[in-house]
């Protein structure tokens, strides 16, 4: 074995000596076997024809030995290689385009995967022994995919419980944005993290500097203010000085001990990644809103839980224990949710737990994320599909050109299966340059893809890196494809007959015609598909974003603070912000600016509910439950939403004087019908609405606005807009209209800083650039997607429709020509070649269009908002191939009517 | 062709060849000749098997071959059994006799 696998070694890196050695021992022996033959009286020719005879063809015993060598079959495969590469080289144009649409079908599906590896199937990095950790998730019984936190109560019930897993951390899922100061700095924004003392413990994650939480820090509520540091947050924000621990840094004012630094690469479990974290007993510092009920209250659920299976558990054992702490939860510590008010939802839920493989996509979530994933994917997997059958038209094409040259090798003596092989090399070698320009693309496409994502406002965790996954993937991918698309030309070329194939003037067999049709057939039905996903989307994309909200989102700045952030109270609040509008006003350059508590946004704010005399609200409520917008003066002329009847609010709407309130006109119609609501009264309840009767205070209506059209197919909601100095909330959105292009953004954020150094900015953005919600970024993208696949689907059919039309006319050659000299009309002829192109564009179009009322409907029943295409696209889409395929016809047509007699004879 | 006949067939020329060379080194025609003298003019290796065979054996460390000047003063690679060789001629005959012996006894069974 040994030996043979020595001369394996030396066969491959020794071919010349190997060759050289085998040639001298056959020419040795004919030349012995010549002398012999002279010796026996022949003539040296005949001597030298006897020798060869015996020999039985030198180059024909080589052959054999090479069989036998070690290594053969490589060596074969080599030879393979290097005549196909050869041949490639030498159609450089055909290498080309089928290399590049090539790349563009395998970098379009890498892409994707890359994302969807990132997304789903990566594992946290930084921790130890990721294979072990579960998340631990609840879901409503009833309901869709979401998340469902947990309340810090139930956690620690969990943590008590659970017996399969060794140790149960928890963390909030929402990062709440904090101002953080050192010494004598001004305040920025961060990210704390907020999680259990035992989260880096049960995670394995040790600090590179210092310590990570632990035993030693207190649960009890405002007792450990310590903090441990992101490695990213440290490298960036003290220059990864270890000096850093021990100092105090301030967190919304509340002083904080640096105690270490977690270990590199480690970001969080999830998608968003905290810059520092903080121990949940001082949860309260950093949601002061709510404060330490957090801590007991079991209706406030924000933690996510996690945990390590202990050595031994199955995590389908730790699921179905989690599950039954569940149900024991939900029957000790039964919880009311009557924060929402009567009649407008559920008061209790029943959950479902588990527990699920740890994911940066928390489980509720993966659904929505997979489905979008699988769309896209679809939509590039399509592009591959066309690319694939695009190549095999054309290599089926040149199978026909290179019939006589199989033909020559298989009367030589090569098998089916030789040629089969060579042929499949060709193919393979072609998809593997596609395959590694695919990677190259798949490279860049996806940090695009990336930058095309909405702008987080929060510091986010997406690593998609081309893993070895990614890798895999790509590499077979472009196998699977060079097989599809390499077989069937391979055993149609090598099936050539040799004695008509050696023949001139062979007609071509039809079936091999059938295939190339019905690739074009098919390349043409999938391109058709793309155009109109592409179309519905992008149509989807528009009716979104171009819908008439009724306000101008142009020019306005916006800029967010959170008061209690700075301890500010109601009472000193409005002072503040009063003093702040002026100023952001005085901003050379600002043509309006207002307060509000938010931008204007889909979601509905419930502050209180609402009755008004004379009017009974929907069956089954006690109140109308309108959606407030707290508001300061000049909100309407800043974002130029019209007011209908009345007037704005005024300096002097301010507290202690009479409250006074602004409504839609869709509230102005439903509360006041016939007459005007200027001047009449509404009682606003606040409080706990669930007593009989709540306080109430009476609101003069001073004005009507316009209504907002928030989302598309709402209908309008009832608007209550009261004054900002009559209603103190502690996040306020600052919303500043400039005259000119140029942004205020510094100089509002300037403006802050100066004001209060303890008070953060948290958003800065212009209201045009901020994403209209997760549906309008997902349609965004995938039209993106399917809008340049879609043309490049489109051109891979054209060039299909051309390279089918060109061929056709070149095998018709002498054909045209007999009939133009025999007396038909021009017109006849492109007649005759147009409807064979034709027929095959109608064919591919009528299947394309069938798809995509399929596809449509499919879409349409997803939830991304989109709705079933209509007769108009289908009629666009019909319109655009027609015309392409002319196009694409065009050229070959015009050489089919320039074909003379000579060039018919010619052909002969 | 089935796997068995071929093997034996392969087998066969194989345990031929070590026999030739048992006597001493011979270059390829050498052996072919040598196996046609042996076996009384019924086995006629062509070249097309022969070299084939003869490389396949050296692969496996049972021949080792040295270019040396022939008797009409040609250089020409001669053959020789290594110690391997001389041990598998030795394993092959004694299968040899044993298949032998069974067939016999098959047929006249």
């Amino acid at each position: 074995m040994f030996a043979r696998a020595r001369s394996f070694v030396r066969n491959l890196l020794r071919r010349d000596r190997v060759e050289r050695d085998l040639d001298d021992e056959l020419r040795a022996a004919l030349d012995l076997l010549i002398d012999e033959e002279l010796r026996k009286g022949q003539s040296p020719t005949e001597a030298r024809r006897l020798a060869l005879q015996h020999l039985g063809g030198v180059e024909s015993v080589k052959e054999q030995v090479r069989d036998v060598r070690a290594g053969a079959f490589f060596d074969t495969v080599l030879g393979d290689i290097r005549y196909a590469a050869r041949l490639l080289v030498r159609n450089p144009i055909f290498t080309l385009t089928a290399a590049v649409s090539l790349a563009i079908g395998i970098g379009a599906t890498t892409t994707i995967f890359t994302i969807a590896n990132g997304l789903l199937l990566r594992s946290a990095v930084g921790v130890s022994d990721p294979g072990r950790l579960v998340d631990i998730t609840r879901s409503k019984e009833r309901g869709g995919p979401g998340i469902d936190p947990v309340s810090y109560p139930d956690y620690l019930e969990v943590r008590t419980r659970a017996t399969m897993l060794d140790g149960v951390y928890g963390y909030q899922l929402e990062l709440q944005p904090a101002s953080l100061r050192l010494e004598n700095n001004g305040a920025e924004r961060v990210y704390p993290g907020v999680v259990t003392t035992n989260y880096f413990e049960v995670l394995g994650v040790p600090a590179v500097v210092g310590r990570t939480f632990g035993v030693g820090d207190s649960q009890e509520a405002g007792s450990s203010p310590v903090v441990v540091l992101s490695h990213r947050f440290w490298a960036r924000r003290f220059n990864s000085d270890s000096g850093v621990v021990g100092r105090t840094l301030y967190l919304n004012g509340y002083p904080f001990s640096v105690v270490g630094v977690a270990r590199e690469g480690f970001l969080g479990m999830t998608v968003v990644a905290p810059d520092l974290w903080v121990p949940a007993s001082m949860v309260a510092a950093l949601n002061p809103e709510f404060g330490e009920r957090l801590l007991v209250a079991r209706a406030a659920d924000w933690m996510m839980l996690g945990g390590r299976l202990k050595p031994g558990a199955s995590r389908a054992q730790a699921s179905a224990e989690i599950a039954a702490i569940g149900v024991a939860l939900a029957r000790e510590f039964p919880v009311k949710y009557d924060f929402l008010p009567p009649g407008v939802g559920p008061t209790d839920f029943s959950f479902v737990w588990s527990a699920e493989p740890s994911s940066p996509i928390p489980s509720g979530l993966r659904v929505i994320v997979a489905g979008f994933l699988t769309l896209l994917m679809s939509i590039v997997a399509v592009v591959l599909v066309i690319a694939c059958a695009n190549l095999a038209g054309v290599l089926l094409a040149r199978g026909v050109v290179r019939r006589r040259e199989v033909a020559v090798r298989t009367a030589i003596g090569a098998g089916r299966g030789r040629v089969v092989r060579q042929l499949l090399t060709e193919t393979t070698l072609l998809f593997a340059l596609g395959g590694i320009a695919g990677l190259l693309l798949a490279r860049v496409l996806t940090s695009l893809l990336v930058s095309l994502l909405p702008a987080f406002p929060l510091p986010v965790n997406v690593s998609v890196p081309l893993d070895w996954r990614v890798v895999a993937f790509s590499l077979a991918i472009s196998l699977v494809a060079a097989l599809l698309c390499g077989v069937a030309p391979a055993l149609h070329a090598s099936k050539a007959d040799v004695v008509s194939s050696l023949k001139d003037d062979a007609p071509v067999p039809t079936d091999r015609l059938r295939l190339r049709n019905s690739f074009v057939v098919a390349q043409v039905a999938f391109s058709v598909l793309l155009v109109i996903t592409a179309a519905i989307l992008v149509r989807d994309v528009d009716r979104v974003t171009s819908v008439d909200r009724g306000f101008d989102s142009r020019q306005v700045d916006v800029a967010s603070v959170n008061l209690s952030m700075a301890g500010y109270t109601a009472a000193t609040g409005s002072t503040f912000t009063r003093q702040l509008i002026e100023r952001v006003r005085a901003i050379p350059g600002v043509e309006a600016a207002t307060l509000s508590d938010r931008q204007p946004d889909p979601g509905s704010m419930m502050m209180g509910g609402l009755t008004v005399p004379g009017v009974s609200p929907p069956p089954g409520q006690q109140y109308f439950y309108p959606n407030w917008n707290v508001v300061d003066s000049q909100y309407f002329a800043t974002l130029r939403i019209p007011l209908l009847n009345g007037h704005d609010f005024t300096d002097a709407d301010r507290a202690g004087a009479q409250p006074v309130a602004i409504i839609g006109e869709s509230a102005a119609k439903r509360f006041f019908p016939g007459k005007s609501a200027v001047g009449q009264v509404v009682n606003v309840h606040t409080g706990s609405l669930n007593v009989p009767s709540a306080p109430s205070t009476a609101l003069v209506i001073v004005g009507v606005a316009r209504d907002l059209q928030v989302a598309p197919n709402l209908a309008p909601r009832l608007n209550l807009y009261v004054p900002m100095q009559q209603k103190y909330v502690p996040g306020v959105t600052i919303l500043a209209r400039t005259s000119g292009p140029a942004s205020a953004a510094d100089d509002i954020r300037a403006v802050v800083t100066s004001m209060n150094p303890n008070l953060p900015v948290l958003i800065a953005q212009t209201l045009d650039s901020l994403g209209r919600g997760p549906v309008e970024a997902q349609l965004r993208v995938a039209a993106t997607v399917a809008g340049s696949v879609g043309l490049i689907g489109l051109l891979l059919a054209a060039i299909g429709i051309y390279g089918v039309t060109a061929y056709t006319v070149a095998r018709r050659t002498r054909e045209i020509g007999i009939r133009l000299s025999l007396g038909a009309g021009r017109r006849a002829v492109v007649g005759m070649i147009l409807r064979q192109g034709m027929t095959l564009v109608g064919t591919g179009l009528a299947l394309g269009l069938v798809l995509s009322v399929g596809v449509g409907r499919v879409l349409a029943a997803q939830r991304f908002g989109i709705t079933a295409p209509g007769a108009a696209t289908f009629a666009a889409a019909t319109l655009l191939f027609i015309v392409v395929a002319l196009i694409a016809c065009y050229a070959p047509l015009r050489r089919a009517t320039r074909i003379g007699a000579m060039d018919a004879l010619r052909c002969e | 062709m089935s796997q068995a006949r071929a093997s034996l067939l392969q087998g066969t020329l194989d345990l031929l060849i070590l026999k030739a060379l048992s006597a001493g080194e011979l270059h390829g025609l050498g052996v072919s000749r040598r196996i046609e003298q042996i076996t009384g003019g019924t086995f006629v290796v062509q070249p097309g098997s022969l070299f084939p065979a003869l490389h396949r054996l050296e692969e496996s460390g049972w021949l080792t071959s040295i270019w040396e000047a022939s008797e009409n003063n040609r250089r020409a690679k001669y053959y020789t059994l290594t110690k391997a060789g001389k041990r598998q001629l030795g394993e092959a005959t004694e299968q040899w006799n044993r298949v032998a012996v069974a067939m016999t006894k098959a047929l006249e069974a």
